[in-house]
């Protein structure tokens, strides 16, 4: 009874996944203007649709409009609009064209309907292997937007999927060789690459979760044998269902494949669009709601996300393949020159699977949270003891609410005003108290809030301030100052880790000699002033005047330092290690000393045993030294998280970069240099603080959660 | 564990030598630039030394290192700026971190989640309202206010560590002490304070520490030369030189070394203790 109620629970969400997952793709298919790239994959779906109407069957061998993608999505493409009467060839217009407004509506709609069905079908099925994951992927905005699309990625990523899943079953199945599902699996891999190459990632995963699984088992010359025939097979489908390649194949394909470096070092949009090197991860926490107004609910992408982030480590327990499609996938899109998002669709699929898993995460912890509560106890104050320290307590919250408090508490009140430096002089003559007071009793109305506005007088504006800030530090022309602040305190911190720990465990072999004085060298970037050591490495960086300028002169054109110099001023990616070496400069010997502390409490005993049972030293550190040393650092780590998170010196010295580069305490200090065109906004300001407040918060529970020594202390 | 072997010696050195490379090239940067006598301005061409090797920079500096004020009242300046700012901060916090160590109360574990995000807040997050209210207050431009503005960076910080002192010197002392006669005051003076005060010396050096190498917001809260700092004046000639100034930059550099070596020396005595502050006093325990 039981078992067949959650049978029809499971069937009934999964309809309810695939019913959502449906009405969001028709109504975006309806909805969403027409794209870039639509009207290229629209003229080859003609050029095939005139080759079947008039039974040109040969003319397959010699047609593959847009050639740099292989025919399968053109030829479904073809087959949609088949019914339609055929209406003259759409004008074949450069790449860098702006999006063809005027693609004939007849055309338009029954391709977009076909690709969102196929988007719809993707969802069905990852819901009947996961409904959480199911729902993740139906919501998913870009997902939404590029399988609705005219676009190629909705039968890649169907197909794709199909590839991964034939795997699976395989991977369960007893009888070992290349066995039906191996076949299908094949099959399927063949496909997608006849639909769209870079979907082929999922075939790299699966070889990687093979040979691991065959290192495992001690199977591997058997599975290489089973291996290298499956990928023929998927090799020998794709040249079947690419008759484009049939008459020369070696040339015509490796014209497609050379086609992408060339576009890439050489189109002018992608030139334009100027993407660093990190964007595929940017596009990962953004959603084109603000791209299309009201065709999308809401912008579910970066919170799918974060999901995803806290359930990798599940995921891998549970199924690794997709952790592996996913990590493998994303390494290949930061490898790869060309940003464009509809790349990221690619991932979605095993993304989705991973959020999946954090919800799972969060519910878990939840429910042992709610079991828990009986058990905790509540402490009792003392009446005496709280009496006793009154007089302790007094002296010093005032202190500190005066020096600490209330700033922040007068930083509050000016983001619920509209104070600038055009209203600066009312604001000093009593405009922000008039303004606060007036408005929060109600006395004053409430003004809509601008970034924008220069006025004279100091308005209450309330809580209006602060959508408008976030959404312009999470997304403005294209760039999100949280975002890179958030991927610069990650990237720093593991810099920052990865030297310090490797010193660390090197001084700490024995018998090394000059150890002290090493540690004693080591030590200085941690001593010297952080601003004094940010202007020595713009000595190096500077525009025109730094080391690094200077040299490239000297040694001439092709030397490494004028190649660097050069690449330097085309673009952020770059800049990005620019800033980061004096991240890890600063940064490393806290964690080395943080690392060779914590190295000293383990008892030599334990090595001993290692090297008893034959542990290699890759095997000592990972299972012995790393679990031993890891919650010794992990206050460490968090602190340099913070530090990081607030880092400002450094980019302050560096100080004619792009703010967008920047985190967010450097824009709350230059409010006139990050905010160039709105100009001294105090009010912006104090609004981006009170987020960062909010946002430090939530590293301060992480400190209080994680770091069992911080517990110890604030328990205590 | 055996010693290592000659080889692994070798590359173990290797390895190391190029950490030190990476750590002391910058270093090297700002030290060539002090002892080259041959700039008038920025440096126009690539050198790994000193064109001619001169120690003139450094008397410069150490007389008269901004525009019309002498070194010594720059340093005044500093030394007063940052130990009133430590005292400050460790004196008005003191009460509080003792009464969070020693005493249960309602409130107390929200009062200690504040505590701890304040102490992780940027400075610039007191930046802007300090601003306003110092203006407001027309004390903006004293050295009052530089003291306020430091004190109010260091203060969180202090508490916390003070708090986590308080907390080591076990509680049976003061009992012992309370059997003697004597109350929460004497006791807290004659017995507690005493025995923390090594560790609230190490949370006022850093508070002194962070006054004493500030110097870009120190700069919003000066307006005449006679309230410059040493650490402010060094932003002053990065400052003219984007602005096209006139002066070598062997300036800057022997500042900067001037101004670094106190605090390096401090850090190399001190690191291990000071590691553990900066971590909130986490290793300890």
């Amino acid at each position: 009874m039981k078992k067949n109620f959650s049978t029809l629970l499971y069937l009934l969400s999964i309809l309810l996944v695939t019913a959502v997952a449906f009405g969001l793709r028709i109504h975006a298919a309806n909805n969403l203007s027409i794209d870039y790239d639509e009207d290229d994959y629209l003229r080859a779906g003609q050029v095939y649709a005139h080759l079947i109407r008039t039974s040109d069957w040969s003319g397959f061998l010699e047609e593959n409009d847009r050639p740099e993608h292989p025919p399968l999505v053109k030829f479904i493409i073809a087959l949609s609009i088949l019914s339609e009467p055929e209406s003259p060839l759409l004008p074949e217009l450069p790449t860098s064209a702006e999006p063809n407004k005027y693609l004939p509506r007849n055309l338009v709609r029954p391709v977009r309907t076909v690709n969102a069905i196929i988007g719809t079908i993707t969802v069905a099925i990852v819901a009947l292997i996961n409904p959480v994951a199911g729902l993740s992927l139906a919501i998913h905005t870009f997902n939404i937007k590029y399988v609705s699309q005219i676009m190629l990625e909705a039968i890649p990523s169907l197909l794709s999927l199909f590839a991964a899943i034939c795997y699976l079953k395989a991977k369960q199945s007893k009888r070992s060789g290349l066995n039906r599902w191996l076949i299908l699996s094949a099959i399927f891999l063949g496909l997608t690459a006849a639909s769209k190459y870079l979907y082929c990632v999922v075939g790299i995963a699966i070889l990687v979760d093979w040979f691991m699984n065959a290192k495992e088992k001690g199977t591997v010359k058997i599975s290489i044998r089973t291996a290298v025939l499956w990928g023929v097979l998927a090799i020998a489908i794709f040249f079947l269902f690419d008759p484009f390649l049939w008459r020369s194949p070696i040339t015509r394909l490796s014209e497609s494949i050379l086609y992408w470096p060339n576009y890439s070092a050489t189109a002018t949009e992608v030139e334009n669009a100027g993407f660093p090197m990190w964007q595929p991860i940017f596009w990962l926490f953004f959603s084109p709601t603000v791209w299309h107004k009201g065709v999308f609910p809401f912008p579910f992408d970066p919170f799918i996300t974060i999901l995803a982030l806290f359930g990798l480590k599940r995921l891998w327990t549970k199924e690794r393949l997709y952790v592996l499609w996913l990590g493998i996938g994303m390494a290949l899109l930061l490898a790869w020159p060309t940003k464009w998002p509809q790349y990221t669709i690619m991932l979605t699929v095993p993304l989705t699977f991973a959020a999946a898993e954090g919800v799972f995460l969060f519910r878990d912890n939840i429910l042992e949270w709610w079991r828990a509560r009986k058990t905790r106890v509540k402490t009792h104050y003392n009446k005496i003891e709280t009496r006793r320290a009154l007089p302790w307590l007094v002296p010093g919250l005032i202190a500190f609410a005066v020096l600490t408090l209330f700033p922040l508490i007068f930083q509050f009140g000016v983001s619920l005003t509209n104070f600038n430096t055009a209203s600066i002089r009312d604001g000093f003559n009593g405009g922000i108290w008039r303004s606060v007071s007036g408005g929060v009793t109600g006395q004053l109305p409430t003004m809509p809030a601008d970034i924008n506005a220069r006025v004279d007088k100091v308005n209450f504006v309330g809580l209006n301030l602060y959508p408008k800030v976030f959404s312009f530090i999470s997304y403005s022309d294209g760039w999100s100052v949280l975002f890179f602040n958030i991927l610069w305190t990650i990237l720093s911190v593991l810099l920052q880790c990865g030297l310090g720990l490797a010193v660390a465990l090197l001084l700490w072999q024995r018998g090394v000699r000059l150890g002290k004085l090493w540690q004693a060298l080591f030590i200085l970037p941690w001593a010297i002033p952080e601003m004094i050591g940010a202007m020595m490495w713009v000595n190096i960086f500077q525009t025109d005047w730094g080391w690094l300028y200077l040299a490239a002169d000297k040694f001439g054109e092709n030397s490494f330092f004028a190649i660097f110099a050069n690449a330097l001023d085309k673009g952020p990616s770059l800049w990005l290690i620019v800033f980061l070496l004096p991240a890890m400069w600063y940064g490393f010997p806290f964690m080395m000393l943080a690392a060779s502390i914590g190295l000293k409490t383990i008892p030599k005993e334990v090595f001993d045993a290692a090297a008893i049972d034959g542990a290699s030293i890759w095997q000592t550190f990972r299972y012995v030294t790393w679990p031993l040393l890891l919650p010794l650092l992990v206050p460490a780590i968090i602190v340099r998280g913070i530090f990081s998170f607030n880092q400002f010196y450094l980019f302050q010295a560096y100080g004619f970069v792009d703010s967008t580069l920047a985190t967010l305490s450097y824009n709350v200090f230059n409010p006139s240099g990050g905010f160039g065109r709105y100009g001294g906004q105090f009010a912006v300001s104090a609004t981006i603080n009170i987020i960062t407040v909010i946002l430090l918060m939530v590293f301060v529970m992480l400190f209080n959660r994680w770091s069992k020594a911080g517990e110890g202390v604030t328990y205590a | 564990m055996r010693k290592i072997s000659f080889l692994r010696q070798l590359a173990t050195q290797i390895s190391l030598a190029l950490v030190g490379l990476f750590v002391m090239l910058p270093i090297w940067g700002m030290i060539r630039l002090a002892f080259d006598g041959s700039l008038k301005g920025r440096p126009t061409e690539f050198r790994l030394l000193p064109k001619v090797w001169s120690f003139d920079a450094f008397m410069k500096v150490l007389d008269r290192p901004y525009q019309s004020v002498d070194f010594q009242v720059l340093l005044k300046n500093s030394l007063l700026v940052s130990a009133s700012a430590a005292l400050i901060a460790i004196l008005l916090g003191m009460s509080l971190a003792y009464a969070f160590a020693r005493f249960r109360f309602p409130a107390r574990q929200s009062g200690l989640f504040a505590l701890l995000l304040t102490a992780v807040l940027p400075p610039v997050a007191f930046m802007t309202p300090l601003y306003i209210i110092l203006s407001l207050l027309h004390i903006r431009t004293t050295l009052l206010a530089l003291i306020v503005t430091y004190a109010t960076f260091a203060m969180p910080f202090c508490i916390w560590n003070m708090r986590a002192a308080f907390q080591a010197i076990p509680k049976e002392i003061e009992e012992a002490a309370f059997l003697d006669g004597a109350n929460d005051l004497t006791s807290f003076l004659l017995v507690t304070l005493p025995l923390a005060l090594p560790s609230i010396a190490v949370a006022g050096l850093i508070a002194f520490l962070m006054a004493y190498s500030e110097f870009t917001i120190g700069w919003l809260f000066v307006e005449k030369a006679d309230t410059v700092t040493l650490a402010m004046s060094i932003y002053a000639i990065v400052q003219t030189q984007y602005s096209g100034g006139a002066q070598p930059w062997s300036y800057l550099g022997s500042l900067a070394i001037i101004m670094s070596i106190p605090v390096v020396i401090i850090f190399l005595i001190f690191q291990r203790t000071l590691l553990e502050r900066m971590m909130f006093g986490s290793t300890s325990d």
